[in-house]
């Protein structure tokens, strides 16, 4: 018999697209939920369009490696929410469900009649995670936010760069995988409160204001001591404090140098490595593995932090004589702290700790093919987590869902497919669809 | 007054600044967290800034935003009089959380296995930089470390240049704990069907690695490394800038969602030229798709580039939304406390500070738990201020037992 998975006979009605939504109940769906994602081909967001259709495929609803990566562990079920027998089939899958989540705008689930006081109706201890982009109150709740906007509007984007230069920002949307976080989080909490008290409830996630309780301490430092951000030196680039400004903590940790990333040989894109050293003793680690004498301008730590420049260039100049994995595991045996800047080929192909951990295991999807994917990022000992699934191809488990789960009759899946409930009308099928209609 | 959706949970926290927050996160939404000190303090009391800038381990403001809502006790592990206490308060917890080295916990008789011999229900999460096993499990790490290996610098710097940035504020701390949190709920949930506990070893390391959105996939499908650009998305190759500066030299996040086509110059048009700053966009001829396409630099780097350098950036922030356009200003944290929207949703709380007699504002909550309210419940303790109240109100020790704890160093 299988071990039992922490999220067995929880039942999830997915009705997010893009990316954070997704990003959630994919986490639920590897701890053993059920998701059931309802999509539908004409408003679709997060198949197409595709930047991560391999080379030489064609570009469909099937084909994302994106959207592969991001949607294990769920069943689709593509349905016109929008047409009243749509919605019948909906709420008819919600009554039977624990949780319903969405990432739209604000108002949408109400208006399609699943507002949270219709869904207590269908299923009175649901739990009911929004993710939209400001949240269900507040004047701005109408706003749309990428993870690029709303990083920029909760001030994270403002943390990253170099001292008088314009914002460096973050290169992705860190606020979609973290609002994803979030998102699991809520539905996790509720569950939690669900099973203890009996009681379902609405939450309230939004991806801007997930991010705003991220700049803690930047927030205190401006509302017990008034210092702003907006100040010279800040951001430090990758330094904990950038020479020649006011001392101040950067929000990085002790201040300290040498804190830096150093070139390494052979001085390609992504040949960098970064070095921290908090203490006096790292320090003198660093110059015994360099194999050389430390200068008497870098004796103390108010010394190297005056001097970071020399000091880094001190430091480089010995980095680029060696590769980063090289240095990583020479400084690391001498007890230095040292990590190498990798980047996604790096993490899959190079990174022996993620190797050993089996961060990135393949399955076979029916149209990529065999694929590594990524696993969670911690293992529980009574109850594994573990992709299971493939993403569906959009529509799969149509039949599964609406006859093996719903109860529906195989006429009246066909019916659904005539009359537009289950595919627009005009739409040619796949050939998996074809044949569940067989 | 309801309480939060955690509430009647009872958390030990063993964390450094890798994991405070994880408590913090269990502690706001309603959980009793007593946090487990050495005698004298956790030393990440020691890290900036300080209230006024005066350094002391209650004046930590790094400490105080990462552990709001703990009680804290002063325990020396090293102790056998520490250990003893430990496992008393472990025997009726339901969640341990904690942040040592790998094998740290078992080499003091502390660990999974001799914990659970008391109390089957406890949950036991392990935050370590690189889990428990590996080639890398002893290295020692920072939060600029996590995010270079990670992946996080690879994707984040400038254009043209192939310097990799770190985004300042221990985001790598974050990551690890949300997935820690998101792994301890996951466990809760199945003890409160099953009655069971179990142990969980999570990787900030991992954590990181899976944060960086699309870069696994633009790899694992198509092979490609991505370049760093200037405030937006990293890229396979140069796409075009998003980042704007405006009138009061703030800037602008300022994307056109799905590229230029004629019907968002079409509403671009509108909303420039309600402030008379359309050009000639208003011209029929960009209906017409290839001449939008051959005058993307005019429109850009021209047209939309002086709109927005003619206004403050709040106000192209909200003008661009008020008429659909995802664009936002690039707010230093500061510039929050002026937020409307946070204004409306009381997200700002006032937290009392007594033994300074002064009180202050501290950011909210991440969602709204509607019915179940997020609350700071207490500032963050004071080295060893819950010590007594936890070992002789709860524990049932007397005051002369206390002093002699005291006098061992075990407290």
């Amino acid at each position: 018999m299988p071990p039992p998975r922490a999220l067995e006979n929880i039942r999830v009605v997915d009705f997010s697209w893009v990316r954070a939504g997704p990003w959630a109940t994919r986490w639920l769906g590897a701890m053993g939920a059920e998701i059931v994602k309802i999509e539908w081909p004409d408003s679709e967001r997060g198949r197409l369009p595709s930047s991560t259709t391999p080379q030489g495929m064609a570009t469909t609803l099937n084909t994302s490696g994106n959207f592969a990566d991001t949607n294990v562990n769920k069943k689709s079920l593509s349905l016109n929410v929008r047409s009243p027998k749509g919605l019948e089939i909906a709420k008819r899958l919600i009554a039977m469900s624990d949780v319903v989540i969405e990432n739209f705008s604000s108002r949408v689930l109400r208006n399609w009649g699943l507002g949270y006081e219709e869904l207590c109706k269908i299923k009175p201890d649901i739990v009911y995670v929004s993710m939209s982009g400001y949240g269900h109150t507040g004047r701005n709740h109408a706003y749309t936010t990428f993870g690029p906007v709303a990083q920029a509007v909760s001030g994270l984007t403002y943390q990253s760069g170099l001292p008088g230069q314009p914002p460096a920002g973050w290169g992705w949307s860190y606020m979609d995988d973290t609002g994803g976080m979030y998102g699991a989080m809520c539905v996790l909490t509720g569950l939690y409160r669900r099973n203890t008290t009996g009681q379902g409830q609405h939450i309230d996630q939004a991806q801007m204001i997930s991010a705003v309780p991220l700049n803690g301490p930047a927030l205190l430092d401006f509302t017990a001591n008034g210092r702003r951000t907006r100040r010279p030196g800040f951001p430090p680039g990758n330094r904990a404090y950038w020479p020649g400004t006011p001392l101040a903590n950067n929000f990085r940790g002790p201040t300290v140098a040498p804190h830096n990333a150093y070139r390494t040989h052979p001085l390609g894109y992504n040949d960098w490595c970064t070095i921290a050293c908090p203490t006096d003793d790292e320090f003198a680690r660093l110059a015994q593995v360099m194999g050389r004498d430390i200068p008497a301008e870098f004796a103390t730590m108010s010394d190297r932090l005056a001097q970071q420049d020399a000091l880094d260039a001190w430091v480089e100049s010995w980095t680029t004589t060696l590769g980063k994995y090289d240095i990583v595991e020479r400084l690391q045996a001498a007890g230095v702290r040292a990590m190498p800047v990798q980047s996604a080929e790096d993490r899959v192909e190079n990174d022996p700790q993620l190797r050993h951990r089996g961060m990135y295991r393949p399955m076979e999807h029916p149209d990529l093919g065999v694929r590594k994917v990524q696993n969670a990022p911690f293992a529980m000992s009574a109850t594994p987590v573990e992709n299971t699934l493939p993403a569906p191809r959009i529509g799969e488990h149509t039949r599964d869902i609406v006859e093996g789960l719903l109860g529906y009759s195989h006429d009246d899946l066909r019916a659904g497919f005539d009359d537009g409930t289950f595919w627009p009308t005009k739409r040619p099928l796949f050939d998996y669809q074809q044949e569940m209609l067989a | 007054m309801t309480e939060g959706p955690l509430s009647g949970l009872r958390v030990l926290e063993l964390a450094d600044e890798t994991g405070h927050f994880c408590g913090k996160l269990l502690g706001d939404l309603g959980a009793d967290v007593v946090k487990i000190e050495p005698p004298g303090g956790e030393l990440c009391r020691n890290i900036g800034p300080f209230l006024d800038d005066v350094p002391h381990p209650d004046r930590s403001l790094s400490f105080w935003y990462y552990n709001t809502s703990k009680r804290g006790i002063a325990l020396d592990l090293k102790n056998a009089d520490g250990r003893a206490l430990f496992r008393r308060l472990a025997a009726d917890a339901d969640v341990v959380f904690e942040t040592f080295r790998p094998g740290y916990l078992d080499s003091l008789g502390l660990g999974y296995e001799s914990l659970r011999a008391d109390n089957p229900a406890l949950v036991l999460c392990a935050l370590t930089p690189f889990g428990q096993t590996g080639p890398w499990r002893d290295y020692a790490t920072t939060d600029l470390l996590h995010m270079a290996a990670g992946g996080e610098m690879a994707s984040c710097g400038y254009d043209g240049s192939d310097v990799p940035i770190a985004p300042t504020g221990g985001h790598a701390w974050h990551m690890g704990c949300h997935y820690a949190y998101m792994a301890i709920m996951a466990a809760l949930v199945y003890r409160s069907v099953s009655g069971q506990g179990q142990y969980v070893d999570a990787s900030i390391h991992e954590a990181c690695a899976l944060t960086t959105e699309s870069a696994i996939a633009n790899y694992i499908y198509r092979g490609e490394t991505l370049i760093r650009q200037t405030g937006r998305h990293h890229a396979p190759a140069p796409t075009m800038r998003t980042q704007f500066l405006a009138k009061d030299g703030v800037y602008v996040t300022a994307l056109i969602s799905g590229g230029l086509n004629p019907r968002n110059v079409a509403a671009l048009a509108d909303l420039m030229d309600a402030h008379g700053m359309a050009g000639d966009l208003k011209d029929s001829k960009y209906a017409d798709p290839a001449v939008v396409a051959a005058s993307t630099e005019h429109i850009v780097d021209g047209l939309l580039a002086s709109f927005i350098a003619s206004l403050p950036a709040e106000d192209v922030y909200h003008a661009g939304q008020q008429r659909g356009f995802t664009w936002g200003a690039v707010r230093a944290p500061e510039d929050l406390l002026e937020d409307g929207h946070l204004q409306d949703r009381g997200f700002w709380k006032t937290v009392e500070h007594p033994e300074l007699g002064r009180h202050f504002v501290y950011p909210g909550e991440a969602a709204i738990y509607n019915g179940t309210p997020w609350a700071i419940s207490r500032r963050a303790p004071l080295v060893g201020e819950h010590t007594a109240d936890i070992l002789c109100g709860e524990l049932g020790l007397t005051q002369a037992a206390l002093a002699a704890l005291r006098e061992s160093g075990a407290i």
